[in-house]
């Protein structure tokens, strides 16, 4: 037989394959080893630091996190080869190994296990169990780092769809709510849908060019090489199904309507995952996708991605003015970010490329820590997440409201925050590309988005008599850790952004046919 | 009998099968309806509950446990439809396909497995 | 050459499969409207043996005929609504038949402009074997292929996660 066994390399997936190998286990240990005698469990609010609520069952948690630790470890593996190797493709042309899809996967990484330790602490204190979601979460961040690396469409869709389902599960975890199985039925409606479009647009392309793959033999890339752009109409048809069906899982506007049900509906350690996770992931692949693969067509497709970020900067600013629900505002900031980060993709530079992954890992970091917040002040089944019922909480928590203060000004862009370098970036990116006016509707809509942020600021340091309830924390070590740890990204990224810009910057070169 | 040699000759054989499996049916109901008495009557049209009068609907709503079982199914026949060209490529690609095979079974085994141990699989 | 009889199995699968398509969005009881996606399905099936995609006609069998179908009658028997005729109508027919009109015309488009009349000659005598799509799978699409089976994994969890009893 002349058939020849290609010769395997894996570092281009050795990180998601220690997340789905960790997350298998997960699921052997949760099953064999069982669960935790009931009576032993803590009701919500009777905790106290360092006492049995953390220390009776670590071994999960500690599972996964040295599972996102090695992702970690082989990433920046992975790294190392790059640089001496330049990027490649593996598995026949499936995975892009290169410096962007490393930056993103270490990312990831530490977005996923700032969910996996808030995540065991909001279990716990819920009663609800742990396997299946610290499972879904590796499987999710699995997803999201494939769909980073991903050099073929097929391969593409293949993570949106993994990531996706473990996330529809997610948002509906704790059962008990109806909010949250709503949250999760519309999500996961909508993503369906979504899916079909991305699908179909993969078809499109298909149709067009004869292949799925973005660099290999014959590729997208080589076809758009060699062919004159004369009948592409069908191709830029399809793109723009794939925008669509991308632009769902950002949030973008109008594939958005999903967004505050499920950002409400969803226990907020999932929701700060969604927020930063999901996001991240999907600009990813969008980034990849129209900034490198489909860069010769970027006078088809720009139009389309400008009217997407006007749209979505100023909707998502302007209705999330109107919401009195701390988690819904949220929610319409994270799609109004994500057409902040639509200004840096229009650029179509590494400039915009590199901002735009400062950005989404800055902003990752800060709305982290801001529903974890969320989460220790909401009550057992997040009740409290309306913006009175944060009023008088710097008389109650002085430090947390310290806390939120500064990531609130770094989401609204306030200097020495991260989130004003960030913006900084991605609007110096767009201006260098010649979109002065996309910029200026950019800032227009930062004014507005201001609004909100402040909104909260006074509500909270109002010194009020008419508090109905003080607002209450219920937090464990983990928690103060997580959002400590957010705050002081969110600082120290503001002051020394350097080292993590020139990262970003390193992170530019795509795999090339 | 159409041309096209052995695979549209085989494809045929189904056909007829499908199209007598058709008439069958179809045929023994309408003779059913031609041959038997019609005497229509309300009492007849009721559910049959051992003489007694049915209460309600006839519709029950069945436990959600019992959408994992059909879960499972599709998952292995997903498997199952995958197992058709490896069975074939096996003999060609040897360790490797075996190896490919392994990992993708072995997953789904522990997905199997996982279900178990959760006593989410067992009835009542 | 395409031949005659070849058409005139086509035409019957067109027909057989045009009207149960209609029955499944014009039945009121949902069903029976699930059964006649059955025989739409089974047409589609065999549309792809005389298009001489054995192994995909197959998979469409076991895949969508036999589990989908299944998953969606699973589905019926897990909600809360009676079966029974006219719970499902809205006043939405005007839109779905524009949006179904449009997606049809658009994938009509698509796939007359693709292939602008070029004509594709396979073999009779075989027909597109599961050999050469297994050549495939199990070597340059091996990742995709394993990705599948954690797709699977995540989803068997999904259901375990939303059905298991507290």
């Amino acid at each position: 037989m002349d058939f020849v066994a290609p010769k395997i390399a894996l570092s281009g997936i050795a990180p998601e394959i220690a997340l789905a190998a960790t997350a298998l286990l997960v699921l052997l240990a949760d099953a064999f080893i069982g669960d935790r005698p009931r009576t032993l469990r803590p009701e919500h609010g009777s905790a106290r630091p360092g006492s049995g609520i953390l220390g009776n069952r670590w071994h999960l948690p500690l599972l996964s996190l040295i599972g996102f630790g090695a992702a970690v470890y082989l990433a920046l593996d992975a790294w190392d080869r790059v640089d001496a190797t330049g990027a490649t493709t593996q598995f026949s042309g499936m995975i892009a190994v290169d410096g962007f899809s490393v930056f993103v996967k270490i990312t990831l990484a530490v977005f996923g296990a700032l969910t996996i330790l808030l995540g065991h602490e909001y279990l716990v204190r819920r009663d609800l169990e742990e396997g299946e979601f610290f499972a879904l979460v590796l499987f999710s961040v699995a997803g999201m780092m494939l769909m980073a690396s991903s050099a073929d469409l097929i391969v593409t869709f293949l993570a949106l769809e993994t990531f996706s389902i473990a996330l529809y599960v997610l948002v509906g975890y704790q059962r008990s709510r109806l909010d949250g199985q709503e949250a999760a039925m519309k999500y996961f409606l909508l993503g369906a849908f979504s899916s079909t479009f991305f699908l179909l647009g993969i078809a499109l392309v298909f149709g067009a060019t004869g292949s799925t793959n973005l660099y290999g033999e014959g590729g997208i890339t080589s076809f758009l090489a060699t062919t004159p752009a004369a009948d592409l109409s069908l191709l830029v048809l399809g793109a723009g199904l794939l925008i669509v069906g991308l632009g769902f899982k950002v949030a973008a506007v109008p594939f958005h309507m999903w967004t505050p049900d499920a950002y409400q509906g969803a226990p907020s350690p999932v929701t700060g995952f969604m927020a930063a996770g999901s996001k991240l992931a999907g600009f990813a692949a969008l980034l990849r996708l129209l900034d490198v693969v489909l860069f010769p067509l970027r006078w088809d497709w720009r139009p389309l991605v400008i009217g997407i970020a006007v749209v979505t900067m100023i909707v998502g600013s302007i209705l999330a003015v109107v919401q009195d629900d701390i988690k819904r505002m949220l929610a319409y900031s994270s799609i109004a970010h994500a057409g902040f980060v639509f200004t840096a993709v229009i650029a179509t530079n590494d400039r915009g490329i590199s901002g735009a992954l400062f950005y989404l890992a800055t902003y990752g970091l800060t709305i982290v820590g801001a529903f974890a917040i969320v989460a220790v002040l909401g009550g057992p089944e997040e009740r409290r997440t309306r913006v009175n019922d944060f009023r008088g909480l710097f008389a109650a928590h002085p430090l947390l409201a310290g806390i939120l203060t500064l990531l609130m000004l770094s989401l609204a862009g306030v200097p020495i925050t991260s989130g004003f370098v960030a913006k900084l970036v991605v609007f110096g990116a767009a201006v260098e590309a010649g979109y002065t006016w996309v910029v200026v509707v950019g800032a227009i809509a930062s004014a507005i988005a201001a609004f909100f942020y402040l909104r909260i600021l006074v509500v909270m340091y109002m010194v009020d008599a008419e508090v109905a309830e003080e607002p209450k924390a219920v937090m464990g070590p983990l928690s103060i850790g997580v959002i400590g740890l957010s705050a002081a990204a969110t600082l120290v990224l503001g002051l020394f952004w350097s080292p993590l810009i020139e990262l970003a910057e390193k992170a530019t070169f795509f795999a090339g046919p | 009998m159409p041309e096209g040699g052995t695979y549209f000759g085989q494809y045929v054989t189904i056909g007829i099968f499908a199209l007598v499996g058709v008439v069958l049916v179809l045929g023994t109901l309408q003779l059913a309806k031609l041959v038997a008495p019609n005497v229509p009557d309300t009492d007849k049209y009721t559910t049959y509950e051992s003489g007694i009068d049915p209460i309600g609907s006839g519709w029950a709503q069945s436990n959600v446990r019992y959408y994992i079982f059909a879960l499972l199914f599709v998952v292995f026949d997903v498997e199952a439809v995958f197992l058709f060209p490896w069975a074939i490529v096996f003999e060609r690609f040897g360790t490797q396909a075996f190896v490919e095979m392994v990992i993708f079974i072995g997953i789904l085994a522990i997905a199997l497995l996982y279900a178990a141990k959760k006593k989410v699989l067992e009835w009542q | 050459m395409v031949d005659t009889w070849q058409l005139v199995v086509f035409w019957a699968l067109f027909a057989m499969m045009g009207v149960s398509a209609l029955r499944v969005v014009t039945s009121s009881n949902v069903v029976h409207a699930a059964l006649y996606l059955v025989v739409t399905l089974m047409g589609a099936a065999a549309l792809y043996v005389l298009l001489l995609a054995e192994f995909v006609a197959w998979v469409q069998v076991l895949v969508y005929v036999g589990a989908i179908i299944v998953l969606m009658l699973f589905g019926l028997m897990l909600t809360r609504a009676p079966i029974g005729k006219g719970m499902f109508d809205n006043d939405q027919r005007l839109v779905a038949a524009v949006t179904a009109g449009a997606l049809f015309g658009v994938t009509t488009w698509i796939i007359v402009d693709a292939f602008e009349g070029q004509k594709i000659t396979l073999s009779k005598a075989t027909g597109i074997r599961a050999e050469s799509i297994g050549d495939v799978i199990f070597s340059s699409f091996v990742l995709p292929f394993e990705v599948i089976s954690m797709l699977l994994l995540a989803a068997l969890i999904g259901a375990v996660v939303i059905a298991r009893r507290d």
